[in-house]
């Protein structure tokens, strides 16, 4: 299968346009295997991604790269039911989850 | 997904940022394209289950924005592309990945093969889908 997704970077590209990720406490629901917070982890203070496809965070948990090692989380949560404190994260992504 | 909006906000700060990035169905575009041309050869088509996907998604924003839990500060269109080397690949791929909320024509099978048949070597075959990303920003104290 030769596969290419998005190989203009377009949602990268609007992304970072639309929210500044620096030094940002970041929630991004529906990780899956981390394609997209890869992209825009590197600046953030913290990421919290959660997905309930434990597959997908397995792959995500194999693929971090070694520089977001302690900046990025992953863990298996429901969107339904967020088990974080109040007011915890500056921003949120829906990603390809709503 | 009303819920999951308001989990969202209570964990947010207030004046928090929520972004919303999601594919919405539009009879996405099928191309063929190479270094010289891109060249629709039909769409796809939307089934209603993923019709009712994305009135369900814009109905909880809608919900959400009228219990003035976010405001929108910010929104819009743009492609996110798919490409394949060949239209088997292509057709591969839809039949496995999306046939729960979309599907592909015979016509505009035949039509991409066809033209992908005729093009140059470095000719590919794409879905180009429609990306809404959306930016919310907290209204109010958050919800304990």
């Amino acid at each position: 299968m030769t596969l290419q997704k998005d190989p203009a970077r377009n949602e990268s590209k609007y992304l970072h346009r639309f929210a500044d990720f620096t030094s940002r406490r970041v929630l991004e629901i529906g990780c899956g295997e981390g394609r997209l917070t890869w992209q825009y982890a590197q600046n953030t203070l913290s990421t919290v991604g959660i997905d309930t496809d434990r597959d997908a965070l397995r792959v995500a948990t194999v693929d971090k790269p070694s520089d977001l090692q302690t900046r990025v989380q992953l863990a298996c949560a429901d969107s339904q039911n967020l088990p974080f404190p109040k007011e915890t994260f500056d921003l949120a992504l829906l990603a390809w989850s709503l | 997904m009303v819920h999951a909006l308001g989990e969202i906000r209570r964990v947010l700060v207030p004046r928090g940022i929520l972004i919303d990035l999601r594919p919405v169905l539009d009879r996405w575009p099928v191309e063929v394209v190479s270094a010289r041309e891109a060249r629709e050869t039909g769409r796809l088509q939307d089934f209603s289950t993923g019709i009712a996907d994305d009135e369900a998604a814009n109905s909880a924003v809608a919900r959400a924005s009228e219990n003035a839990w976010f405001s929108r500060d910010q929104e819009e269109f743009f492609p996110f592309d798919y490409s394949w080397d060949t239209p088997s690949e292509m057709e591969e791929w839809i039949a496995d990945e999306w046939n729960d909320f979309l599907g592909m024509e015979e016509t505009t099978k035949q039509a991409t093969r066809s033209a992908w048949a005729l093009g140059d070597a470095d000719t590919r075959v794409r879905v180009r889908a429609k990306m809404l990303i959306t930016k919310w920003r907290v209204r109010g104290a958050s919800q304990s």
